[in-house]
């Protein structure tokens, strides 16, 4: 009886060790050699998987008069289309990092990565065709890779390009967004929607995932690349894009307001900001040798104008004079730790008060 | 006199400095599977048991996320050697096999990263003390110390199938060298000698990794065990039967990475473990057990653990007997 009973278990013991679960999507299974654009052996699995951090797919907003969840110097990622404002609370996207949303039929996903600070709208398309996006799992020098759930593909953040996969070498079209803080934003637009907490997942919003990673200077989770010590790895710059280079605007340089006109990579740019939020246009012909000058105006929403009269959104859009309905070009641009912009765009240059 | 000597250990236990603190709560059960008994002295002991391990919890500290999306699940198979050297001191080796899996389930879609191979192993040396304790700690009773570390055999730089290295919750290997510390007092009933209680603490001081992702650090929290657990035998099938139950309580610290504590990570718990062995020969037992939170506090916000099954067989070998020499 006992012989039997042992035979018995040894046999079990041996299957149970070699059970094997069979999934949908392994990704350990066969060998996947398509090629990256980045250097593969410096993406980095981030932990969570896969959709490990879901995305928000079903947003739910609450009107501005109506938040109670958000402190005035919480951080929100803020988008203007179709004359209807939303802003997405870090406290939100710490947890998520993508929105799929859309205002009217505009479909974009917005994207936030919390370890580099950077956030982006892009319109949700892939391959032609409409697709949500979702959170890889993987980094790239600490910065968010997305995939398209069209074609599987995954997207580089910050080096705004598909990466890998079937539309490898692709880049987003971009929607203009700024970053600020809560009593900022809702100042100008204080009928804007707020994404709130009801995401349909559990998670303790208002806590960051990441403790004081946000303001540590020497704390990395993933080292990048490249270290730039020419900034705090963690200070918040505004950062205009050009090609493979980058100019970096310091908050403190726009202290109680400015407008700087400034050139770079060939090209010449407006600059406007305070120490809160800062957006950059291209300068056209048009308005070459035209004087901007900054004038906050929350009633109206707008935070700078011109020598004609016309006063400007910080989207640049004019909201009130002679010529209300024209507006200026966004460069690509985002707000970025330091450390980040370095990795993505070696070296930098940084502006300097004359 | 026994109930004694129990509370006088519970005392001891609450007293040690409970700073310490683990590897994540998927990994390979080292610390859960050393100390096999010491026994006469020749007596080779040879087990091997398969440990599942389900992490399907997600917990915000104590609270309970209403999110199953996340499933981790560690399979190993375990093999522990120990050999007396003499009447009071043994030593012994763990060696491991793991399969690490973390599935996610969202949005209808299921993603499995997967990794597979020899895990880290543990060599520790076992003292039986008693006869210098035996005035403090009475008859029937046993106090034994164990010195071991972890030895880094298990990769650590695994990759999914697309060439990524997978970070190091997912690893077979730790590539650090830890330092273990064991000590256990057991005890008998005097209305019931069968009846015993046991208490046995770990500590794990763990080492770093200084090659994680080739140019960063990484380090397991370090880990404290305790363990109360109340054992009897009986007579079942003809053979012994050896019912137990155990309560332990596991803290870990946080990770660094880069020398800085990584949120979400450490914790601690209290467990419940049923177990049950039989022998189904003189030389050899079979057990089985579960290992079932009944306390979760776990830092931030991370998987703890669901349950954990673990099974096996132990044989005994002893040395031949030493016939008198009767001319």
């Amino acid at each position: 009886m006992k012989n039997y009973i042992l035979k018995s278990l040894i046999f079990l013991l041996v299957v149970s060790c070699s059970s094997s679960d069979v999934n949908s999507d392994n990704n350990q299974g066969t060998q996947n050699n398509s090629p990256w654009l980045i250097p593969i052996n410096e993406v980095r699995d981030g932990g969570p998987g896969k959709d490990g951090i879901p995305s928000i797919d079903s947003p739910n907003f609450t009107n501005a008069s109506e938040v109670n969840f958000l402190n005035d110097n919480d951080f929100v990622i803020g988008i203007v289309k179709n004359n209807e404002a939303k802003a997405y609370p870090h406290i939100v996207m710490d947890w998520h990092e993508i929105t799929n949303d859309a205002i009217g039929s505009d479909f974009f996903t917005l994207n936030y990565c919390p370890l580099t600070g950077t956030a982006f709208a892009w319109e949700s398309i892939a391959n032609g065709n409409r697709s949500t996006f979702g959170v890889s799992g993987l980094l790239y020098n600490a910065n968010l890779i997305l995939y398209d759930r069209n074609t599987d593909s995954n997207w580089s953040q910050l080096q705004l390009e598909c990466v890998n996969g079937q539309l490898i070498g692709n880049k987003p079209t971009l929607l203009n967004v700024v970053e600020t803080n809560w009593k900022t934003w809702k100042s100008l637009y204080p009928n804007t929607k707020v994404l709130n907490t009801q995401t349909g997942f559990s998670r303790t919003y208002g806590t960051s995932p990441y403790g004081d990673y946000a303001v540590n200077n020497n704390r990395f989770i993933f080292t990048p690349s490249i270290i730039n010590n020419a900034l705090p790895n963690k200070d918040r710059v505004y950062c205009i894009i050009d090609e493979d280079k980058s100019k970096v605007y310091q908050f403190s340089d726009f202290t109680n307001g400015k407008v700087i006109k400034d050139s770079f990579n060939g090209k010449d740019y407006l600059i406007v900001g305070n120490e809160n939020i800062i957006n950059a246009f291209e300068l056209t012909a048009e308005y070459q040798n035209t004087t901007f000058e900054y004038e906050l105006n929350e009633s109206e929403g707008s935070i700078f104008k011109d020598d004609s009269g016309n006063t400007w959104s910080i989207f640049g859009k004019v909201v009130s004079g002679s010529q209300t309905g024209n507006s200026l070009q966004n460069p690509k641009s985002v707000v970025s730790y330091w450390f980040a912009i370095a990795a993505f765009y070696p070296n930098p240059e940084i502006y300097a008060m004359p | 006199m026994c109930l004694k000597k129990l509370l006088l250990s519970i005392v001891l236990l609450y007293a040690l400095d409970f700073d310490a603190q683990t590897c994540c709560s998927g990994g390979i059960p080292l610390s859960n599977n050393i100390g096999l008994p010491i026994l006469e002295k020749g007596t080779l002991q040879f087990g091997v048991s398969y440990d599942y391990n389900n992490l399907n919890t997600l917990n915000n500290g104590t609270e309970k996320l209403d999110d199953n999306s996340r499933l981790r699940i560690t399979h190993s198979v375990l093999v522990n050697t120990n050999y007396s050297i003499s009447n009071n001191l043994s030593i012994e080796g763990l060696f491991t096999w793991i399969n690490q899996r973390r599935n996610i389930s969202q949005f209808g879609n299921e993603n499995l990263d997967l990794s597979s191979g020899i895990g880290d192993a543990v060599l520790l040396f076992k003292y039986d003390a008693t006869k210098w304790f035996s005035k403090i700690i009475g008859k029937n009773s046993s106090l034994q110390f164990g010195l071991g570390t972890k030895l880094p055999l298990g990769s650590s730089t695994e990759t999914n199938n697309q060439g990524i290295t997978l970070n190091a919750d997912l690893q077979p290997g730790s590539n650090a060298w830890d330092a273990i510390y064991l000590s256990s007092f057991s005890s008998s009933f005097n209305f019931r000698p069968s009846l015993s209680f046991t208490l046995r603490v770990i500590y794990r001081s763990t080492g770093t990794n200084n090659s994680y992702f080739r140019n960063t650090t990484y380090k397991f929290g370090n880990e404290f065990q305790g363990f109360l657990s109340f054992s009897d035998q009986f007579s079942f099938l003809k053979t012994i039967a050896n019912p137990s139950i155990s309560f332990k309580y596991r803290d870990a610290q946080l990770d660094q990475i880069g020398g800085f504590d990584l949120d979400n990570t450490g914790g601690n718990w209290v467990f419940l473990i049923p177990d049950f062995s039989i022998n189904l020969k003189p030389n050899i037992t079979f057990s089985t057990k579960a290992e079932l939170p009944i306390y979760s506090n776990v830092d931030g916000t991370q998987l703890t653990p669901t349950y954990r099954i673990t099974t096996g067989l132990l044989f005994k070998i002893k040395p031949k007997p030493i016939l008198p020499n009767l001319n």
